[in-house]
């Protein structure tokens, strides 16, 4: 009831917040009404005191919900205010799906021409099923940059196999608990024996929480490309099969996507990677994207519990010591360094490029993944460790 | 309720020690009048927590505290019943001929409930301060649990019914940014970064913090900190580490800092090895700085 008065009562004040709300929503701020309302009654129990500094300090504190949109806020608030004449519309029309729509149409990233050719191209192979065509079958078997929707349900299976096979290989069924909603049967008697039989404690019992995590860091360069198909469906399917697990893509620099794909389906979760990876099929700078890793998350993310999966082809046009520093101390960290490369499943690859084999030592597991038979056999070649 | 304007509340964080900013104030302002939820983050050691405890103190009511960790679910952060005293008074009423029903209400009512930090939250006499430490480290179920109960303020006991939020609590999210966290989440609370104090701030709170000591020193140590700072360090020391070694410093009677003091007392400031070979190499580089800029000051 209070909202709607509060929207009711429009001053000229107000009408502005909510033309800022709406500039900054086509900046990438996700604000919908409630946050616009957030914005109105803030004011109205600021108002007796407004310094104007004060004012734009309770605008951010309302609407800013991350670190980057704090950094972004300030500049954007002065544009507005001072192009206010320019911003002549200030309707207070909304709709919850606004704020996607906007999104989408407002900050379309030019640089990301592979992924965004890769959806459209994607519909068409869907379509022309029979007609795909591979280099690679040349080798009698297919190559991921050309699989039918079968295949893909199948790979899919596959992802989440080796994701559950990474996460239970090491617990056990059955652990002692605290407290949990299940009764050790067998552990409460016998603990109460002694007592004559009297029930006193309770023992517990409760699946392992499975405590492995993984970072999967994902080479999106150029040289990938082939595999972007691949590479986009490993990321998604991973995240969502596993639960703790960080993602980073990584071309010339590296990127947190987590986020971007966390619960969304799959088509929203391309439109935010493409929104937040401006480098996609750019240059490969493995050594300098690991160790920007290393620097800013090794210390949170990386410890005895934590698998780093590299998916890349090891084509590097960066620093090769980098990489072999980076490597070391990520591989001295973590519980295992898993690097998968597509190339690998071609019968003429032999790990000499360059980055590959300064990366090589420290890595724990070495496979291809170029097609589904290539991860089935990661797959049972993890179930059996 | 006109008391509690932005001046109020930076009143109240002065009485209380807590050198402020104004970015503090203003989310602490707003969270209690929009009654929305505050998420601190930051890194770790720039005082989150201590908002909280502030906050409290300020507010004149409790601090309840859910430390959270890897595998907390909602029986712990809520209740439990107390199995044993339940078992016990049975026992002790099995003399006497109360009714079945009348001894299971016996047996579940509040004697026997053990009220975990949610719960006392919301059953508290008075609204609290209730503080959701380091979120990030929880997993993301109990997060989504989180979010309905921040927006439902109830909680259902089987056994008893449906407990209702007699008061509001005040709360406080902080994280480490270890884990990002859902949109859900951040999109329900308001929003306050901290990172580490400037230089004066940092000497304003090491001077309200460590009240007896020497003026010189506390600016040493706080630049010497600064400068520790922009090194690549694994773990960046906080302000915790600051207050940890001016007060050992006072506690030494020193009164200005040297190399070999730094030496050996880095260990309060730095807690990895590696950090601390990392420093010793390049601590006549950080003194020159430091001693360089002290030496202007005194000018």
């Amino acid at each position: 009831m209070a909202q709607k008065e509060l929207i009711k009562r429009r001053t000229a004040l107000s009408a502005n917040i909510i033309g800022f709300c709406r500039f900054i929503r086509q900046k990438g701020f996700r604000i919908g009404p409630i946050e616009e309302v957030d914005a109105l009654k803030a004011i109205e129990i600021l108002q007796p005191y407004a310094a104007p500094q004060d004012f734009q300090l309770c605008m951010k504190t309302v609407l800013c919900r991350s670190l980057q949109q704090q950094r972004k806020f300030d500049e954007l608030y002065r544009q507005y205010w001072t192009e206010l004449e320019k911003a002549v519309d200030s309707k207070v029309v909304e709709s919850e799906g606004d704020g996607q729509k906007s999104k989408n149409s407002g900050t379309q990233q030019p640089s990301f021409q592979a992924l965004k050719s890769w959806l459209q191209g994607n519909t068409q192979a869907e379509k022309e099923e029979v007609a795909t065509y591979s280099a690679f079958e040349a080798m009698g078997q297919k190559d991921f940059s050309s699989f039918s929707e079968d295949e893909l349900t199948e790979v899919l299976q596959l992802i989440q196999m080796i994701a559950r096979s990474l996460a239970f290989q090491f617990s056990r069924r059955q652990k002692k608990a605290k407290r949990s909603a299940r009764l050790d049967l067998r552990r409460t008697l016998r603990l109460n024996l002694r007592r004559g039989g009297e029930i006193m404690d309770l023992a517990f019992q409760k699946p392992p929480r499975n405590k492995r995590k993984i970072v999967l860091l994902c080479d999106v360069s150029k040289s990938m490309d082939l595999y972007s198909q691949f590479l986009i469906q490993f990321i998604y399917a991973f995240q969502n099969a596993y639960r703790s697990i960080e993602t980073f893509v990584f071309s010339t620099s590296l990127h947190r996507v987590s986020q971007q794909l966390k619960d969304k389906d799959y088509k929203e979760a391309l439109t935010e990677l493409s929104q937040s990876v401006p480098d996609w099929s750019g240059g490969t700078r493995i050594g300098e994207s690991l160790t920007t890793f290393y620097k800013d998350y090794a210390s949170k993310m990386l410890n005895r519990n934590t698998i780093v999966l590299i998916l890349s082809d090891g084509w590097d046009t960066g620093n090769v010591d980098a990489l072999k520093t980076s490597m070391n101390q990520i591989h001295s960290k973590a519980a295992k360094v898993i690097w998968l490369n597509p190339l690998a499943g071609n019968p003429a690859f032999e790990a000499n490029v360059q980055g590959m084999k300064a990366a090589m030592p420290y890595i724990d597991i070495f496979a291809s993944a170029h097609n589904a038979a290539s991860l089935r056999k990661i797959a049972s070649h993890l179930r059996k460790r | 309720m006109e008391h509690s304007g932005l001046a109020h509340i930076k009143d109240l964080l002065q009485q209380q020690a807590y050198v402020t900013e104004p970015s503090i104030v203003m989310s602490i302002f707003l969270a209690k009048q929009l009654k929305k939820p505050l998420l601190i983050e930051g890194p770790a050691g720039v005082g989150k927590t201590e908002i909280a405890k502030v906050m409290a103190k300020a507010l004149e009511t409790d601090l309840i505290r859910l430390q959270c960790y890897e595998g907390l679910d909602a029986p712990q952060a809520l209740y439990e019943w107390n199995y044993q005293h339940q078992l016990l008074h049975l026992k002790m009423d099995e003399q006497t001929n109360s009714s079945l029903e009348e001894k299971e209400k016996n047996i579940f009512s509040d004697k026997f409930l053990l009220k975990r930090p949610l719960l006392q939250a919301i059953t508290h006499h008075k609204a609290p301060v209730l503080l959701i430490d380091e979120i990030d480290r929880a997993d993301e179920e109990f997060e989504s649990f989180l979010l309905e109960l921040l927006s439902d303020w109830q909680i259902s006991i089987p056994e008893i019914g449906t407990i209702q939020a007699t008061h509001i609590p005040q709360v406080i999210v902080t994280s480490n940014r270890v884990r990002e966290l859902s949109e859900a989440l951040r999109r329900r609370c308001l929003y306050l970064y901290i990172s580490y104090p400037a230089f004066e701030k940092e000497v304003q709170i090491v001077q309200q913090k460590v009240p007896g000591i020497d003026d010189r020193l506390g600016q040493q140590i706080c630049l010497f900190m600064q400068e520790l700072r922009k090194m690549k360090l694994d773990k960046i020391p906080g302000v915790a580490e600051t207050l940890d070694w001016a007060q050992a410093l006072a506690a030494l009677h020193i009164d200005h800092l040297d190399k070999e003091i730094v030496e050996s007392t880095l260990g309060i400031v730095l807690k990895d090895w590696q950090d601390i070979r990392q420093t010793q190499l390049s601590l006549s580089e950080l003194f020159e700085k430091v001693g360089a800029i002290s030496k202007l000051d005194q000018l």
